[in-house]
């Protein structure tokens, strides 16, 4: 016994070495970003607070770039409204109300915009932080989208900043489609190239060009149907007999993102509750045996 | 000691900052400065054990907290603290001063400072970028971005190196 403690005192440093150890290794290995502390993420107090500092000193350098990019979408959206105000009036023509086409719009969603103050493009899964938080309406599990199209995932809320897992991030897995025929896949990203990220599980049957627009799809509550994401760049590998990838190159500019928006969709928590039902039929038979 | 004890403080909160930075860049896709574990290398090497895994269980936590890699730096800090020592008898030959030395270019030498501190960094490359990879997946990207960030890092830890140095000459 005395033996023992005497064992014990005399490595009492590697004991704290081993504890370490060990404490360091359980946050490395379970990395999964969706269940993490607040305080160990970037969207804590203090680390929010000099990510604020740092990026209000360099929010000024690619602002040419970010106006341009602006700029360029703006005149995108004026030709949009000019070519749906012509549609309305042959409606108008054809349909003498339009009550119907007018009530079933965008509605769902509203949006708080804010400014990203950090962000990663080299790391293998890589997180924005942005100087919005709870306080402003954020909460987990919006989808946040960018001047040119999807950006991610709201994952940490703190009171005043939120960390995002980014699109290319492996951790996350986005069901979008093919605009031009409607083919369902999903778009994941494996580390290398920012620029490019796989939409996989693509049916076989479906002929994908070079070019191709990828969008969301709107089966998640995340996003609105038909949010820009990425155009095709070419045939990836096989995946199986059935199913193809191919390699997107994401509309986003990751190295060069300053401001984006978190969509909150309005009717997310009756889509939940409806979703959770359906997955849990052994509830549903207990209420029916009530 | 109070007054190195805040002047370490000082280091450890620049350094760590500067490290948020430059985390950041990375150079051709493959060179990362990793300049934070000079506060490490700083360490009297008669420094307590328990004192050194502690010191270096946080900084590298903190570096970890501000770039979402949750216990990576940790764990790369935790593993050359412990060999630090080792490192340090190897290239400088133990006698009795040796457990109050603070090693610097000044104190052993610019030749066996650099060894030291050359072996520690790319060590700790060795690991990050390991641990960062995991898998053997692009074995030669990997390759690249330890020897780059190695040659980075230690060229900009040897400046570091003496800039501390001529300050304290001034005084």
């Amino acid at each position: 016994m005395n033996n023992l403690l005497q064992f014990i005192v005399k490595h009492v440093p590697w004991f704290v070495f081993i504890i370490y150890v060990v404490i360091s290794c359980i946050l490395l290995f379970s990395n999964n970003p969706y269940q993490q502390s607040v305080y160990l993420s970037s969207a804590n107090g203090v680390s929010a607070s000099v990510y604020e500092t740092y990026s209000g000193v360099t929010s000024y350098f690619g602002l040419k770039a970010v106006n341009e990019d602006l700029l360029k979408r703006n005149t995108a959206l004026r030709m949009e409204i000019s070519r749906l105000q012509k549609e309305l009036k042959n409606c108008k023509l054809q349909i003498p109300d339009t009550t119907g086409i007018l009530a079933k719009s965008e509605g769902d969603y509203s949006f708080v915009v804010a400014n990203v103050i950090s962000n990663s493009v080299a790391q293998p899964a890589n997180f924005i932080t942005i100087d919005r938080g709870s306080d402003d309406g954020i909460v987990p599990e919006m989808g946040v989208v960018g001047h040119n199209g999807v950006v991610g995932i709201v994952n940490v809320v703190g009171k005043h900043s939120a960390r995002i897992i980014s699109l290319i991030n492996p951790y996350t897995r986005l069901s979008c489609k093919v605009k031009k025929n409607n083919k369902f896949g999903t778009l994941i990203w494996t580390g290398g190239d920012y620029r490019y990220a796989t939409l996989t599980e693509l049916p076989r049957d479906g002929k994908y060009n070079k070019g191709d627009s990828v969008v969301t799809n709107g089966y998640s509550s995340l996003f609105p149907e038909g949010i820009m994401v990425g155009v095709i760049e070419g045939e990836d590998k096989e995946m199986s007999s059935n199913f193809m990838a191919v390699k997107v190159k994401l509309s986003t500019d990751f190295s060069q993102l300053k401001n984006v928006s978190a969509l909150h969709n309005k009717m997310r928590v009756e889509l939940k509750a409806l979703e959770s039902k359906d997955n849990n039929p052994s509830g549903a038979k207990k209420e029916e045996k009530k | 000691m109070a007054k190195s004890t805040l002047q370490f403080i000082i280091l450890f909160v620049i350094l760590v900052l500067v490290q948020v930075i430059f985390s950041k860049i990375m150079l051709f896709n493959v060179a990362t400065p990793i300049i934070f574990i000079y506060l490490l290398m700083r360490l009297p090497i008669g420094l307590s054990l328990t004192w050194l895994f502690t010191i270096a269980f946080f900084s590298g936590l903190s570096i970890d907290v501000f770039n979402n890699t949750q216990g990576m730096n940790a764990l790369a800090c935790l593993l050359i603290a412990a060999v630090r020592s080792k490192v340090f008898f190897t290239f400088v030959t133990r006698d009795d001063d040796s457990n109050i030395i603070v090693p610097s270019c000044k104190s052993i030498g610019t030749g066996n400072y650099l060894k030291y501190a050359g072996t520690i960094t790319f060590v700790y490359c060795f690991l990050i970028f390991f641990i960062q990879a995991f898998t053997f997946h692009n074995v030669m990207l990997t390759v690249a971005r330890i020897v780059c960030s190695f040659a980075l890092s230690l060229i900009l830890i040897y400046g570091i190196d003496s800039l501390m140095t001529t300050r304290r000459e001034k005084r």
